[in-house]
């Protein structure tokens, strides 16, 4: 029993194996599968096949197509040309632009198998053959040789007719490098190589393609050697570091020879400190007393000694020739460079009826031919200013506000003229709120520093000048009237008894000015003589040197102190008013001035002459105006003119 | 002064003098692409010559308005199996030599009249082309630009070929005759996919034929210059 069953088994596994050991058992075949077709000429073409497992029995495979255009199936025409598992079309049965339907079948005993139809196109499959004889010749041109490499296309290929266009590209390489450069040539049969290694070997493939289709395979290599030679960018090379060598050194010599300039040009060589007086030797010595002394100038501080009148500015003189203009006195300290301005000044001392106003009769003109000249632009200016009046009117008062605080002393610095007296005295209530007081006291201060405007020509405040020089100097002349401890100040203070100071300080403390139908006088000091005393001149402000514009509506009236007497009265020369003043004048303000106009010679152009006002006790305060200026129309109100 | 201006004058006129003769050519010698018979500019080489140039641009501008075409708008696995979709190229219908046996054995004469038939055939179809491809969302300008240019030198291609053939035939003048409307059967409002079907089977079936012309044309050259080694 136990026998029996070992045989059985053993039989079993024996079939078993035998089967095995025959080979696979019969089954239809595999399907086979179309790798690719590929035609070299476009006018014939061959399709290989896969072919699938044969399951075991002999198996036969078939191609059969379809074209496009008919139904009808043929079969594959030539299976041997192109090997195994091929199938050749030639001429005969290749169509162009024609669709081709292909089948694989596979046969065996036991089946067909059928592969996936392809549907080609001999157009599109086009893979020419490599190019042929490939050649790299060395060519010389002027010493620098060049590789040429030339090809043909592959001979079966008919580009002559036009049938296939080929394009055609190649690779270059060195024996001993890796990569390949590649270069494109297009469709011609021929390529330069240029600036070839001196002596390399280069290996030179090519391969062409259709312009619809597959590129062909590498050409065969082909081998050339390049003979020794200078190399053109080496040549260049040397030149260009010659050429630098020698600029190089060039520049380097140059340097050489200009070293000192160069040293004082890169590290110019620091100013010592200089001072006059300042020996560095006493420093050295370490006596202190020495060097302060060294250090003191003589002269300052002023001692009590000095005269006033070396440190005061004089007045200006205007010669008037003809009686309408009022005649100013020369000071006798009158500084150099200042005749020109000086009767300018005075001209618009003289209150405006000067040349500037075309209203003017000409003679007078005729005299002050070149002071004229320049008052004539000032008083444009001033005209100009006055049209923006309002708004530069704000800018105005702040600058005026903060140069009150400011430097001080320039204006004394200027031209060391006096014409900071009048400042102290002329009315600067200008930040008044009503445009009427605003328009008269611009138009007074445009007449003040139009009176002083050769200070202005001098020195030349170039920051302010937008606001017209008039305005500017003006302004500037704040911080004498608002800034009790000025040197002006002071000296008003200490070397005179004149209430002058007390002027000067009374202002600021004192509210605005008075309104507008009061008129005001407004005086200059002409000097300060040895008792003390300051002579004032009253100053006869114009209603604006511009024609025609009515200003000084309040038909303010500047005086002219000509003298204080004995008493501390005032003696004001009255100047003439003009007649552009005086019609817009209130009639208030034209009685008071024609009060004292009373003793004026009117002529018929109404020209101003001069007026003696007896003075006031300039202790008197309540003619003093609050910003210090001698009231002369309430002095003329007491006096007779 | 008088003397100096006439002399002006004359140096102008004798500049000009060339420009007064070529202005009295009639003028359709350069309108047309070939230009006519009476025209003494231009030799049938070289209109020879630019009618292949003009083939070889249409075909490359088809070729390259189909790739644009088929990246866009079809799917992978269509684009190996156009007859699947159910078109067939219209020209097929038409006796065009397809093998390069049938090729080199037709008459120059076939050559020529196969290319204008084909030229023929392919005016309306671009046209209709170009309506159909309007229609699309997300068609890009080159597209669109390039069809259109095809279709314009087309039409001088025609001219051109029609030239040559009075020419090199010697044959009477052709009438362009646009009325076989056989070929192309219209659809109203077609649907989508099948809109986007049709137009790729256009547009592979010009690029077919376009490298067709330019073929037989290039044949028809070198016949001209060598006729023995042609093939």
């Amino acid at each position: 029993m136990m026998r029996k069953i070992i045989e059985v088994i053993l039989l079993s596994s024996l079939l078993f194996f035998a089967v095995h050991a025959r080979g696979k058992p019969h089954s239809p075949p595999g399907k086979p599968a179309l790798t690719s077709c590929r035609s070299p000429e476009k006018e014939t073409f061959t399709c290989w096949w896969e072919p699938g497992s044969d399951g075991g029995l002999h198996t036969t495979y078939a191609l059969y197509y379809r074209k496009e255009t008919s139904e009808k199936v043929y079969e594959c025409p030539d299976y041997r040309t192109a090997g195994d598992n091929s199938c050749f079309f030639n001429k005969n049965h290749t169509a162009i632009w024609v669709l081709y339907n292909i089948t694989v079948v596979a046969t065996n005993a036991k089946g067909q198998a059928f592969s996936d139809p392809w549907e080609i196109d001999v157009v599109n499959i086009v893979k020419p053959h490599p190019p042929e004889k490939v050649t790299v010749t060395v060519l010389e041109d002027k010493r620098w040789p060049f590789l040429r490499v030339s090809w043909e296309p592959p001979h079966k290929a008919d580009t002559r007719s036009g049938w296939i266009t080929l394009i055609y590209e190649l690779r270059v390489r060195l024996e001993e490098e890796n990569d390949w450069e590649m270069h494109v040539a297009g469709q011609q049969k021929m390529f330069n190589i240029f600036s070839p290694q001196s002596g390399g070997k280069y290996l030179v493939e090519v391969r062409c393609k259709p312009d619809h289709g597959f590129w062909s395979e590498w050409s065969s290599t082909s081998y050339s050697k390049v003979p020794e030679y200078f190399h053109r960018e080496t040549s260049a090379w040397i030149l260009i570091t010659v050429f630098s060598t020698f600029t190089f050194l060039i520049l380097t010599w140059l340097l050489h020879m200009n070293r000192h300039n160069l040293k004082h040009c890169i590290l110019p060589p620091v100013p010592g400190p200089k001072i006059k007086g300042f020996d560095k030797q006493l420093l050295k010595n370490g006596k202190s007393n020495e060097i302060v002394s060294a250090l003191l100038v003589p002269d300052f501080p002023p001692t009590a000694s000095s005269n006033y009148e070396d440190l005061l500015v004089e007045c200006l003189e205007v010669y008037v020739p003809k009686e309408r203009q009022v005649v100013l006195e020369e000071s006798k300290d009158l500084h150099d460079g200042g005749i020109k301005s000086e009767n300018s000044t005075s001209d618009s001392d003289s209150g405006r009826g000067s040349c500037d106003s075309r209203t003017l009769l000409m003679d007078k003109c005729d005299e002050a031919k070149e002071e004229e000249e320049e008052e004539r632009q000032t008083d444009l200016e001033s005209g100009r200013m006055q049209s923006q009046v309002q708004r530069r009117l704000k800018d105005w008062e702040e600058e005026a506000l903060t140069y009150a605080h400011g430097d001080s002393i320039s204006p004394d610095m200027s031209s060391g003229r006096v014409k900071t007296w009048p400042s102290v005295f002329s009315p600067l209530p200008q930040y008044s709120s009503s445009p009427l007081d605003q328009q008269s006291s611009l138009e007074m201060s445009k007449q003040h520093s139009l009176s002083t405007s050769s200070y202005l020509t001098g020195p030349g405040h170039g920051a302010r000048e937008a606001l017209g020089q008039n305005y500017f100097f003006l302004s500037s002349k704040q911080p004498h009237l608002l800034n009790p401890h000025t040197p002006v100040a002071r000296e008003l203070q200490v070397h005179s008894d004149v209430d002058i100071s007390r002027v000067g300080l009374k202002q600021a403390p004192a509210g605005l000015r008075s309104p507008a139908p009061r008129t005001t006088e407004y005086v200059e000091v002409q000097r300060v003589n040895h008792e003390d005393m300051v002579l004032l001149q009253p100053v006869v402000s114009g209603c604006g040197r511009t024609e025609g514009r009515s200003q000084m509506p309040q038909g303010e009236v500047y005086s002219k102190v000509k003298s204080v007497d004995s008493e501390n009265i005032l003696l004001l020369q009255r100047e003439g008013m003009e007649e552009d003043w005086c019609p817009s004048v209130d009639q208030e303000t034209n009685e008071e001035t024609g009060n004292c106009y009373a003793s004026y010679t009117v002529s018929a152009t109404q020209k101003p002459s001069a007026c003696i006002y007896t003075a006031m006790p300039i202790q008197d305060e309540t003619a003093l105006t609050v910003n210090g200026y001698v009231d002369t129309a309430t002095m003329c109100t007491l006096n007779t003119c | 002064m008088h003397l100096v201006s006439v002399m002006q004058r004359g140096v102008w006129a004798v500049l000009l003098w060339p420009n007064l003769l070529t202005s009295s050519i009639p003028l359709d010698c350069r309108e047309e692409q070939g230009g006519l018979s009476r025209c003494p500019s231009i030799s049938q080489e070289k209109l020879l010559d630019r009618v292949i140039q003009h083939a070889e641009l249409i075909y490359r501008v088809s070729e390259e308005s189909c790739s644009l075409y088929e990246e866009m708008f079809i799917p992978l696995p269509l684009q190996m199996q156009r007859n699947q979709a159910g078109f067939s190229c219209i020209t097929k219908t038409l006796p065009i030599p397809s093998s390069r046996n049938e090729i080199q054995q037709i008459s120059d004469k076939w050559l020529l009249h196969s290319v204008l038939m084909l030229v023929q055939s392919w005016i309306e179809p671009l046209v209709y082309l170009q309506t159909s491809l309007d229609r699309y969302d997300a068609v890009p300008d080159m597209l669109l630009n390039k069809t259109k240019w095809v279709s314009e030198k087309l039409i001088s291609l025609e001219q051109g070929v029609v030239v040559l053939i009075r020419k090199m035939l010697d044959e009477g003048t052709l009438t362009i005759d646009h009325s076989d409307q056989g070929l192309f059967q219209y659809d109203v409002q077609p649907e989508m996919l099948e809109s986007v079907m049709r137009d790729y089977t256009i547009l592979s079936c010009f690029k077919k034929d376009a490298h067709k012309m330019e073929a037989f044309l290039k044949l028809l050259k070198c016949r001209q210059t060598d006729k023995y080694n042609c093939s």
